[in-house]
C-alpha cells in the first residue's frame, strides 16, 4: 500500500493537519509547477492560499487532495502520508471542492449529497441507487441546514449559483471530512454572495473543530474570514502571516515583485 | 516586408488562409465532376432516357395492390420486432463496451483492444452481416435480429466511447475524490451526465433499423425485405408499392413517436 498512517508524537494542540516539506510538482519533466513548497497547517484553523493566476494553487491543492501525484518532497495530510499515488484513504477525512463544484448537473441536490457517502458504502446498493436509510436522511438534515430543504429533490441544473455552492459544501460534510480543501469555489459569485457563502461555511467549520484550506482571490474576503494566510507566486512560497496584517498594496508589491523575495510577518 | 507577428502580416495570414479554403473547395468540386463523368453522369441521353425508364416504373408500381396487405402487415410487424430487438441488443453491448473505450477510465490498451473490435464489427456493412448470420444461425428473423445487433454495436460502441469521454473531467475527478470507485462514477457521472445523447442516439439507431432491416430479407433475414425481393423478380410492381406504402408509414410513425420521446424523456440541461 502507498500509504501509511504516521504516528504522531506531538501534543493534539500542535498536530498539524497538513505538513508539507519541499514538495516538487511537474505535469512534463523539468517544467516545475511547485518548487519546493513547505507549508504547515495547524488542525482547526482556516487557512488562505493567494496568489496570481498559473503560481501552482490549484496544483497544490490537488496535490493535498490527493488528486495529483508529486515528483519530490513529503506530503502529510490529517496524518497520512501520500506517496503520490491516486488512491490515498487519507479521502475519507479529507473533503475536496474544486473551483467548478464537480457536481452532477443531471443528478438531484440530494443524490449529489449522498455521493459524499461512498466511500463509505462500496456494495452494490449504492450502485443499484439505494443508499442506507440513515445517509439519506443525514444528507437531507445538511441541506436543510444550508437552506435547501426545498430543492432536494431539484437536477443541479435548475439550480442558481449559490445554490450549487451549498450543495458542494453539504456533498463535502457528506465525507465526515476533518480538513476541508477549496478551490476558488465562490469565484463565480459577486462579494456579497461569496461572503456569505464562506461565513456559512467558516461557522460549520468552527462549530465542528475542522480545518479548512481554500485558495481565495478577494482580499477583504480573506482578512474577514481567514485566520492565516499564504501567498504562492510562481511555484514557491512567497509569504505567510496571519490574515489581518496582508493589505492590498503589500499583496500586490509581492505578487509583482521580480526577485521573488519572500515576506513572513507575525511569525 | 512585413514582421511576421505585426498587423500587415496578421493581415496577409487571414487572406492566405481563405484562399487556401477557397482553393480547397474548388479542388473537391473538381473531384466530384471528374467522378460523376467517369460513371456516365454528363453522357447525353443517359439521365433522360433514365428518367422515361423511371417513370415507366413508376407508373406501373400505380394502383397498389392491397389484397397482399394482411402477408404485407404481417411481415411488417416482423420487421419492426427485429429492428427493435437487435437495436436494444446492441444497445446492451454498446454501452459496457463504449464505457471500456473511455479513456478517462481504463487503460490505454483496454480502449485500444475495445476500439479495434468496435472498428471491424462496423467494416462490415449490415447487408453482409444478415448473410453471415443466415449462415450462422440460418434462414428467418433471428439471423436479421442478430446481424442488426451487431451492426448496431459498431456505431453505437464508438459513439457512446467518445460521449463518455466529453464527460468534464473534473467532475469525475471531484466524485472520484469522494472516494467513489469506477462502477460509481458509470452510475452516478457518466450515466446522468451522458443520458440524454446516449437515449438520443438509441432512438436514432432504432430509427436507423428500422429502415436497413426492411431490406435484410432480401439475403433470407427475415422481414419484409423477402417480398420486396418476390415482388421485384416476378415483376409484380403494384404488390411492391403496398410494400413501399407500409414501410413509409412505420418509418413516419417511428419518426413520430421517437419526436415524442425525446420532447417528453430528454431533459432540456
Amino acid at each position: 500500500m502507498g500509504i501509511r498512517q504516521v504516528a504522531n508524537t506531538e501534543a493534539p494542540a500542535l498536530t498539524a493537519a497538513v505538513d508539507v516539506r519541499d514538495l516538487w510538482m511537474a505535469y512534463r519533466p523539468d517544467e516545475w509547477v511547485l518548487k519546493g513548497v513547505n507549508l504547515r497547517v495547524p488542525k482547526g484553523q482556516l487557512w488562505v492560499v493567494m496568489g496570481p493566476s498559473g503560481a501552482g494553487k490549484t496544483t497544490l491543492m490537488k496535490v493535498l487532495a490527493g488528486l495529483l501525484p508529486f515528483q519530490r518532497g513529503t506530503v502529510e495530510v490529517m496524518g497520512f502520508r501520500l506517496r503520490g499515488d491516486l488512491t490515498p484513504p487519507s479521502r475519507r477525512v479529507v473533503g475536496y471542492i474544486p473551483q467548478q463544484l464537480g457536481l452532477v448537473r443531471g443528478l438531484t441536490a440530494l443524490e449529489n449529497v449522498l455521493l459524499g457517502s461512498l466511500a463509505r458504502h462500496g456494495g452494490l446498493g449504492p450502485t443499484l441507487g439505494f443508499f442506507p436509510r440513515s445517509e439519506v436522511t443525514r444528507a437531507r438534515e445538511y441541506l436543510e441546514m444550508l437552506g435547501l430543504g426545498d430543492k432536494a429533490e431539484t437536477r443541479v441544473f435548475q439550480l442558481s449559483g449559490g445554490e450549487r455552492q451549498r450543495v458542494a459544501i453539504a456533498r463535502t460534510l457528506m465525507q465526515d471530512p476533518k480538513l476541508i480543501l477549496a478551490d476558488e469555489f465562490v469565484s463565480d459569485l459577486d462579494l456579497p454572495r461569496a461572503a456569505r457563502i464562506l461565513e456559512t461555511i467558516r461557522g460549520l467549520v468552527r462549530e465542528r473543530g475542522l480545518t479548512l484550506v481554500m485558495n481565495l482571490h478577494e482580499i477583504q474576503l480573506v482578512q474577514e474570514l481567514a485566520d492565516h494566510v499564504v501567498v504562492l507566486k510562481d511555484g514557491k512560497i512567497v509569504y505567510h502571516g496571519p490574515a489581518g496584517t496582508l493589505e492590498w498594496s503589500s499583496f500586490r508589491a509581492l505578487v509583482e515583485a521580480e526577485d521573488g523575495r519572500t515576506g513572513v510577518a507575525g511569525w | 516586408m512585413a514582421e511576421p507577428g505585426s498587423l500587415a502580416g496578421k493581415g496577409r495570414d487571414v487572406n492566405l488562409r481563405r484562399w487556401q479554403g477557397l482553393s480547397g473547395a474548388l479542388a473537391l468540386l473538381a473531384a466530384l465532376g471528374w467522378v460523376l463523368g467517369r460513371m456516365g453522369f454528363f453522357e447525353p441521353g443517359r439521365l433522360t432516357g433514365g428518367l422515361v425508364n423511371f417513370g415507366r416504373f413508376a407508373a406501373e408500381l400505380f394502383p397498389p395492390d392491397l389484397s397482399v396487405l394482411p402477408v404485407v402487415l404481417g411481415a411488417l410487424i416482423e420487421t419492426v420486432e427485429m429492428a427493435f430487438a437487435g437495436t436494444f441488443l446492441g444497445f446492451l453491448l454498446s454501452f459496457p463496451l463504449g464505457v471500456l473505450g473511455t479513456r478517462t477510465l481504463f487503460p490505454r490498451p483496454v480502449v485500444l483492444a475495445v476500439r479495434l473490435v468496435v472498428a471491424v464489427t462496423r467494416t462490415v456493412p449490415s447487408l453482409l452481416w444478415a448473410v453471415i448470420m443466415v449462415i450462422v444461425v440460418g434462414l428467418g428473423p433471428l439471423a436479421g435480429t442478430l446481424a442488426l445487433a451487431v451492426y448496431t454495436v459498431g456505431y453505437l460502441a464508438k459513439l457512446y466511447a467518445e460521449i463518455l469521454e466529453g464527460v468534464d473531467p473534473e467532475v469525475i475527478e471531484a466524485v472520484r475524490g469522494l472516494g467513489a470507485r469506477r462502477h460509481h462514477l458509470v452510475r452516478y457521472v457518466l450515466w446522468p451526465e451522458s443520458a440524454n445523447t446516449v437515449l438520443s442516439q438509441l432512438l436514432f439507431m432504432l430509427e436507423y433499423n428500422i429502415r436497413s432491416s426492411t431490406v435484410l430479407g432480401l439475403v433470407g433475414a427475415g422481414g419484409i425485405g423477402f417480398y420486396m425481393q418476390v415482388y421485384i423478380s416476378t415483376l409484380a410492381y403494384s404488390r411492391l408499392a403496398t410494400v413501399l406504402l407500409a414501410v413509409l408509414v412505420v418509418v413516419v410513425v417511428m419518426d413520430v413517436l421517437s419526436a415524442w420521446a425525446r420532447r417528453h424523456y430528454l431533459l432540456d440541461t
